[in-house]
């Protein structure tokens, strides 16, 4: 099933692209991604489609690290990918999504930042760049930290940061002409590593009831979901 | 296998203790207190939120231990994939459950959105982050033997200040019925319908996303779904909330869901144990009185 399922772009990236395209002035600004999930052949050209997207934003060039060898990897092999398109393209900023929102585990940026060696900050909902510093609002549970670092940096921001913008048609058509940069491993000076083993993967079973009360006047429906949830006991 | 707690809290201590020997390390008091009872506890005099700080005092320790054990939260998962890099580690973050075998760890967590459970099998050195309310044991309890450490802080950003949230003083995550608000609602006074409906049944207000991050009508303690807050109570009743998948994936340990829309066709109702079909201002008001009358 996992195969069949079509790629999009993880939402909140789209928070990160617009923050670069911001902060970006009249330097380059660059998209990667690395491609996990089989089969290779027919993924690259959807991640490129999907790189088409950012590139459409505003983003100047595209880096798609795609190789046998990154499939079903684990984090780690992703993040030494990354590190090693952003020391190929010089870049001084890594601006990321706070996490993927398939499985919300936000670990990549941080990995990112330990591989490159890099000041990281996660969870930005606000930032400004002043005086060759990054000062930042990071959105923890309780409380929100002010902060500041000096670039080279690796962020990750939420959703709340910005609102991405929509590409024009015409944007679009001009992201059609832009570069999509293909690489494997090898090309970066990467080594395949050992892989997650993943033991099994099973669909979590919702048993709810799913009883639907539809007739009746309000006052019915109110009486009928009330005494449901007595019948249950949880009132 | 040996396991190192860091943020160390009851769950974690708990979760470590199943895995083997273990240890823990404190950033300040405050952590030192809530590590009590481990036999081990390694103490950094420094700020708790100083990440640099702390990954630095991880990385000194962690070559005495096969899994890093730490809570699932923010900060927590920030130093998680940090270290686990440095270590060339794995990072499985939410797991439900662990198990050592053979010199392997085997740990169950939710994927895509919560809807599958992956079955991983991990080497060491590994980090894992807990999900909260799947540990609840009782650690053994030691004399703690305290190892002062003082390590050379790797910075990784300057603290210049904090600020705390706004509150609406809610901890959504222990409510035992939870009434929830969504989209439904046209206009921000309306939420008194859901407060006097969650007041009536003994219990808190959530909402979901549009509701805090959007609109900002309720503060984010009161946010359910995945980048919300993750609840499990025994009841959650979900009014004007169409069911987006991040939110469902927020709620899918609650005993028993219930929800009310207008639209028969909102995916909340695939999600559901009971499912209204109404439109909440005709019904709410009803069943604010009659639960009230039932409480009585």
């Amino acid at each position: 099933m996992v195969e069949e399922t079509p790629l999009k772009i993880n939402d909140i990236d789209r928070n990160a692209v617009e923050e670069a395209l911001k902060l970006k002035g009249g330097d380059r600004a660059y998209a990667v991604s690395v491609l996990k999930w089989p089969p290779l052949q027919r993924r690259v050209q959807e991640a490129e489609n999907l790189l088409r997207e950012a590139l459409a934003m505003g983003l100047d060039e595209a880096y798609l690290v795609a190789d046998e060898g990154l499939l079903g990897a684990d984090q780690a092999a992703t993040a030494k990918a990354i590190a090693a398109v952003v020391k190929k393209v010089g870049a001084d900023l890594v601006l990321a999504a706070e996490a993927s929102i398939d499985n919300y585990t936000g670990e990549v940026p941080p990995r990112v930042a330990a591989e490159l060696g890099w000041p990281l900050l996660t969870y930005v909902r606000e930032m400004k760049a002043e005086g060759g510093k990054v000062v930042a609002k990071r959105d923890l549970e309780d409380s929100v930290e002010v902060v500041e670092v000096q670039p080279p940096a690796v962020i990750s921001v939420t959703r709340e940061i910005n609102q991405p913008r929509i590409p024009t048609l015409l944007a679009i058509r001009a992201a059609m002409k832009k570069p999509v940069n293909k690489l494997g491993l090898a090309e970066l000076g990467l080594r395949p590593e050992p892989r997650a083993e993943l033991a099994e993967l099973r669909p979590v079973v919702i048993q709810r009831k799913r009883v639907i009360i539809k007739d009746g006047t309000p006052e019915e429906k109110a009486d009928k979901l009330l005494q449901y949830l007595r019948q249950e006991g949880v009132i | 296998m040996k396991a190192l707690v860091v943020y160390p809290n009851k769950e974690a201590l708990y979760a470590a203790s199943t895995i083997g020997e273990y240890a823990a390390l404190a950033v300040g008091d405050a952590e030192l207190k809530a590590a009590e009872g481990a036999p081990v506890v390694y103490l950094i005099k420094g700020d708790p939120r100083d990440l640099g700080l702390r990954a630095s005092a991880v990385l000194q320790t962690a070559k005495e231990y096969d899994v890093i054990v730490i809570p699932s939260h923010k900060d927590s998962k920030t130093l998680g994939g940090y270290v686990a890099q440095r270590l060339g580690a794995p990072f499985a973050t939410d797991v439900i459950s662990i198990k050592p075998e053979g010199g392997k760890l085997t740990v169950e967590r939710y994927v895509f959105g919560n809807k599958a459970v992956a079955v991983l099998r991990l080497s060491v050195p590994a980090v894992l982050s807990i999900a909260p309310g799947k540990f609840m044991g009782e650690p053994p309890r030691a004399q703690s033997k305290v190892v002062e450490l003082s390590p050379q802080a790797a910075q990784l950003f300057r603290i210049s200040g904090v600020e705390p949230k706004a509150s609406g003083g809610v901890k959504i995550e222990e409510a035992e019925i939870i009434v929830s608000a969504g989209r439904g609602f046209k206009k921000k006074e309306d939420l008194a319908l859901a407060f006097d409906l969650a007041k009536a049944f003994g219990g808190q207000v959530g909402c979901s996303r549009p509701i805090a991050a959007d609109l900002k009508w309720l503060s984010e303690d009161h946010w359910v779904g995945l980048s919300g807050h993750k609840v499990r109570p025994k009841l959650y009743l979900a009014i004007g909330i169409s069911g987006q998948p991040q939110h469902i994936a927020g709620i899918l340990d609650s005993r028993i869901i219930a929800a009310i829309n207008s639209d028969p066709s909102a995916p909340i109702f695939q999600y559901a144990d009971y499912g209204v079909v109404e439109d909440l201002y005709k019904i709410v008001p009803i069943l604010i009185k009659k639960v009230g009358e039932l409480r009585r």
